[in-house]
């Protein structure tokens, strides 16, 4: 799979968002398209196109091409339409989508914990009860291509999921909820818990992991952040605390830093 | 330059929580900052006015006597002014025009001051190595002196975090060298526990070391309007 | 073929709490010690520094100062009639690692367990009679009393620096203290948390109903301290995260801030990190351990022939250690003969969230781990069962620890489990809500116990321990009476809308309800029901101590940390001031 064209929009995508909407971005050529890694995004069919508010993330640094590294371009199409139902935008704060989430998810997916970090993958393998938790032999990673190829699968016949009403979207979100679907191997129920665990994951998470943009999410209920001190308010009782929130990657210009595809660099 | 729009509700109850104020509706009291400024430049019948030391935008000058004031945390500024008045932080030159001024006059010079912009004066830089020891002591701490790293309170690289908590970004070393020696020799006693601890374990080069990298640390040029 | 080393006089299985403790006083006696630790060495700088440590979903949700499972896990099922299965992520307990171990990442809630706890059974039967406890419940005394801990506990608070305020001092009620708590010979090394919005709250309703509350003891520290070993730990901040988390200011009490830095300075001691210990090996006799076995990170495997064995791996890995090394007999529930395994117990928890509207604010995210209010009129027997055919009881208080959003964002009942109105709720409710805990006993039972797992093994090729646990029925009872009574102190605390979840069987391992794994290799004078005798040394292998919450007959109301520091220091007193001199069997039956 070649990188370059790749690595180059990753670039392109870097904090000046300037570049992109002057049209400095490198465009990407029909061979590349075909790449099974890239995704022009476009809002999702089913949503109105949310208008930019005070409320809402810059969202044009990256509104024509974000960097899918996992998902291929079916995968992204339904995660992107799938969370957008999960977690909507609405007049006042944006939703999953808007947050960034579905690049959350990729970035998860194609890194360590996708691969199985921190899961014990030896066999046998046998269902067990609820109580004793996840027993699939997948990693996340292959947990979600399996279900959402069953999906999209099972779809392809009748209307892909990205393309359905919005009702139509809820229902089938539903159905999954409730079980009974077996998407290869997986059962539905059990997918549809781990895809809104992901997205709620996508949408607080601090932004350098890629979701939460601008920290969108955390100055909806009013999380200030990573940097937190509190001894002189905490017997402040019920003090209106109305600061910005830090992230992780937050500069001393209170710039968030989230391509964490940058090396990091020791002082000089 | 005054920038209104740096005010909002929640720095003003912020700020009156900070002073003090018992109730809603004296928190509810509209900040004058043109007032403020006339305090800065001018004085009151019983104070100097401010800018004669710390320059009318709040730069000052660059020295260890007076510190900057340009935006800086407004809460952090009435509860100094406080700390002056009562003698919590005893000064020779601040703790009688603190104890001049009144409630209100404080509020709006504090709030003038923190919604204030200025240049940052091009100040000669330590070397690097000394900065870097800055950076580190900034950043990780020091384990062999059970010190935590400053900007774990401080903000992102001393950015600061308000309300209460004072920017150390761009505030001048010579300034930062002496407030910690004045932590350390125990003359400032506001923030005992969690000030008087750390500068306990400072040493001057250490001292040095973290009041140059913080003076350096933002971009020279750079201003409100960047941010 | 192992490469065996030269001999050492002690060696000790992780660097943890216990582990440290006895090290340090060990190696200050003069004894060569090596401590082998599983994980890596931390240090508080740069290893714990914020703002990286304030990652909620590295370190909360993907747990990354946890045991890997990849390498080792336990097996789980809730009775023997079911296959157990790896737990293949952490999820409803978070073993540690690394240096410090639990002690690192816990909350620092430090109360000590009750006088009544120690001869638990001797009482329940002394006040309700013999046949008033269910019968499937294994309680026993512990073989040690509350007065004979009672210096070790003051011992560990004053190594912790612990913050609180002492409601019974020698036997006289302090005001503003627990009332019902065992005496204490002082007050705290330092003075209470300052109390938080949700903790007046609770105060506020608690106090209305005649409840006294008050605040949760924490070593999380409200003040800078210099503890007896001359290391200084700084004041909590109330930073919001705390559990699972690592200090970066040095002001929650862990081997790190109170007393690893002097072990480590000591040169009779040497700590080798990524180190697994395999198994304690045995003479011919099959009653004297020789030293322990072990797998350096780079695979290289060792013996390490020591004259004290010291088991201080956290309670599970303690059972897991004598079960693959053949010390002492393995329990059977079917014929309950054997002894290691039994008593397993775990804390009863359930929690009881009271919704504001918007005036009030809560600002859940400025709070420590041990920030809480809390009540003891509803803990262990300080109430009156005969009429209520339970035994035991909860803590309740307003313990929030954090607002973390991706574990903490509550809803009413009714509220969509997701999309757009689930997003307002979320939006709403996030700063205006209280969630108040109810932490309660868990008792041992016949068929809840640890043993090998016949299938599974470790990255080492070591059987796992298998955990075999659900609630006894007594404790579902117990919860849900202390629950109601919560909602009641919930609704008085004025909340709009007050819904109590009492805790439901089957214990599921999928939700998260403290990492407090107790008993399995449990004290006590009787060599037939415990594995360890009063002074935490086997009956089996009089050169092998097993130090930990592993000890617990059963597990009381509190929070164990405490109790298995104050454990620590009174084996250390038997170890250092009669074993050393005389070693063998410190009880004879």
């Amino acid at each position: 799979m070649p990188n370059l064209s790749r690595r180059s929009l990753i670039k392109a995508s870097a904090p000046v968002g300037a570049a992109l909407l002057s049209g400095a971005f490198p465009s990407t050529d029909a061979a590349q398209a075909e790449g099974a890694h890239m995704h022009t995004a476009e809002a999702p069919t089913t949503a109105a196109p949310v208008k930019a508010t005070p409320n809402m993330p810059n969202m044009a640094a990256n509104a024509s091409n974000p960097s899918y590294l996992f998902l291929n371009s079916e995968e992204a199409a339904f995660i992107e339409a799938s969370v957008a139902r999960l977690i909507p935008a609405d007049d006042r704060w944006g939703g999953a989508i808007e947050a960034g989430v579905p690049n959350f998810i990729d970035k998860q997916l194609g890194g360590a914990w996708g691969a199985g970090e921190r899961l014990y993958r030896s066999g046998p393998w046998q269902k067990g009860a609820p109580t004793q938790g996840y027993q699939l032999p997948f990693t996340p990673a292959e947990f979600f291509r399996t279900a959402i190829a069953a999906i999209n699968a099972e779809l392809k016949a009748a209307t892909p999921f990205a393309r359905m009403s919005v009702a139509g979207q809820e229902a089938y979100l539903k159905s999954l909820e409730a079980g009974g679907k077996d998407l290869g191997g997986i059962p539905s129920a059990e997918f549809f818990a781990a895809l809104w665990q992901i997205t709620v994951e996508g949408f607080f998470s601090d932004p350098v992991y890629g979701g939460n943009r601008d920290m969108m999410a955390w100055r909806m209920i009013g999380f200030p952040g990573a940097y937190a001190s509190y001894y002189d308010l905490v017997d402040q009782h019920g003090i209106d605390f109305q600061q910005k929130p830090t992230s992780l990657a937050s500069d001393v210009h209170m710039h968030v830093h989230v391509h964490t595809e940058i090396p990091a660099r020791l002082p000089e | 330059m005054i920038e209104m729009s740096k005010i909002t509700s929640g720095t003003l109850i912020s700020l009156a929580l900070a002073a003090g104020s018992a109730s809603a509706q004296e928190t509810a009291r509209q900040l004058d900052l043109k007032h403020g400024a006339m305090i800065a430049a001018q004085g009151t019948a019983n104070v100097p006015a401010c800018a004669q030391c710390h320059a009318f935008n709040g730069a000052s000058d660059g020295s260890g006597a007076f510190p900057r004031l340009t935006g800086q945390s407004p809460a952090y500024l009435v509860e100094q002014m406080r700390d002056f008045a009562s003698s919590r932080r005893d000064s020779a030159i601040m703790s009688p025009i603190a104890k001049q001024l009144s409630a209100s006059e404080l509020l709006d010079v504090s709030s003038y001051f923190a919604a204030s912009d200025g240049p940052f004066p091009p100040l000669a830089r330590a070397d690097a190595a000394t900065i870097k020891r800055g950076a580190q002591l900034a950043r990780e701490g020091d384990e062999a002196k059970g010190l935590q790293a400053c900007n774990s309170c401080h903000g992102p690289d001393g950015a600061g975090l308000p309300p209460r908590i004072p920017y150390l970004a761009g505030q001048y070393a010579d300034y930062i060298k002496l407030a910690l020696n004045m932590w350390k020799m125990g003359f400032r006693k506001n923030s005992p526990e969690a000030m008087k601890q750390v500068a306990s374990k400072l040493d001057d080069r250490d001292i040095a070391a973290v009041a140059a990298f913080y003076q350096q640390v933002r971009d020279a040029t750079d201003s409100a309007a960047a941010r | 073929m192992a490469e065996r080393l030269k001999p050492v006089d002690v060696v000790t299985i992780g660097v943890g709490l216990t582990g440290a403790i006895m090290a340090k006083e060990l190696a200050a006696a003069g004894l060569k010690v090596v401590g082998l630790e599983r994980g890596p060495r931390r240090d508080t700088s740069p290893d714990f520094q914020a703002p990286a440590i304030h990652d909620e979903l590295r370190f909360a949700v993907r747990k990354a100062l946890m045991q890997d499972n990849v390498k080792e896990t336990v097996t789980f099922r809730n009775t023997a009639d079911q296959t157990a299965l790896p737990l293949r992520r952490w999820q409803g307990f978070l073993p540690g690692t690394g240096t410090g171990g639990s002690a690192v990442h816990w909350n620092g809630q430090t109360y000590r367990f009750q006088p009544v706890d120690f001869v638990y059974k001797s009482h329940i039967e002394q006040r309700y009679g013999k046949n008033f406890a269910d019968p499937d419940l294994t309680i026993q005394d512990w073989g040690v009393t509350y007065d004979e801990l009672e210096p070790h506990y003051d011992r560990f608070e004053y190594l912790c620096g612990t913050s609180g305020k002492a409601g019974n001092i020698k036997g006289k009620i302090q005001p503003g203290g627990n009332p019902f708590e065992g005496w204490r010979s002082r007050d705290y090394p330092t003075p209470p948390m300052k109390e938080t919005q949700y903790g007046a709250l609770f105060r506020k309703g608690a106090e209305k109903l005649g409840y006294k509350a008050y605040p949760q003891p924490a070593s999380t520290l409200s003040q800078p301290y210099t503890n007896p070993e001359g290391l200084t730990l700084q004041q909590c901040v109330f930073c919001g995260f705390c559990e699972r988390f690592a200090c970066e200011h040095y002001a929650k009490a862990s081997p790190q801030t109170v007393i690893l830095p002097v072990v480590l300075k000591n040169p009779n001691y040497e700590m080798r990190s990524n180190c697994q210990v395999l198994r304690i090996n045995l003479d011919s006799t099959g009653k004297r351990a020789t030293g322990v076995t072990y797998v350096d990170g780079a695979g290289r495997e060792f013996e390490q022939p020591a004259d004290l064995v010291l088991v201080t791996a956290f309670a599970l890995n303690n059972v897991r250690l004598l079960l693959n090394s053949g010390i002492g007999k393995p329990y059977d529930p079917k014929t309950q003969t054997g002894t290691v395994g039994r008593n397993y117990a775990y804390q009863t928890v359930s929690s009881v969230t009271v919704f504001y509207d918007e005036d009030t604010r809560i600002n859940p995210f400025m709070a420590s781990g041990s920030s809480g209010t809390v009540m003891d009129e509803l803990s262990g027997d300080n109430f009156d069962h005969s009429k209520l055919g339970f035994i035991g009881g909860a803590y309740v208080g307003a313990i929030m620890t954090n607002g973390r959003p991706i574990e903490f964002h509550p809803t009413p009942p009714g509220t969509p489990t997701w999309g757009l109105e689930w997003k307002k709720a979320v939006a709403r409710h996030y700063n205006h809500t209280v969630v108040l805990t109810v932490h309660g006993m868990s008792h041992p039972s016949r068929a809840n116990y640890l043993d090998l797992d016949p299938t599974y093994k470790d990255a080492w090729g070591m059987p796992l321990l298998r955990l075999t646990f659900d609630f006894p029925d007594n404790d579902l009872r117990m919860s849900k009476y202390v629950t109601d009574k919560t909602v009641e102190i919930g609704r008085a605390m004025g909340g709009t809308t007050v819904v109590g979840a009492p805790r439901k069987g089957p214990y599921t391992s999928t939700i998260y309800q403290t990492t407090h794994n107790t008993g399995g290799a449990v004290m006590g004078n009787d060599p037939t029901t415990s594995a360890i005798n009063r002074y935490l040394q086997s009956w089996d292998v009089p050169n092998v101590f097993v130090i930990g919450a592993s000890a617990f007959q059963h597990n009381g109301t509190y929070n164990p940390t405490d109790t298995v520091g104050a454990l620590t220091y009174w084996a250390l007193d038997a170890i250092k001031n009669r074993y050393l001199k005389a070693p063998g069997a410190l009880v004879h039956t």
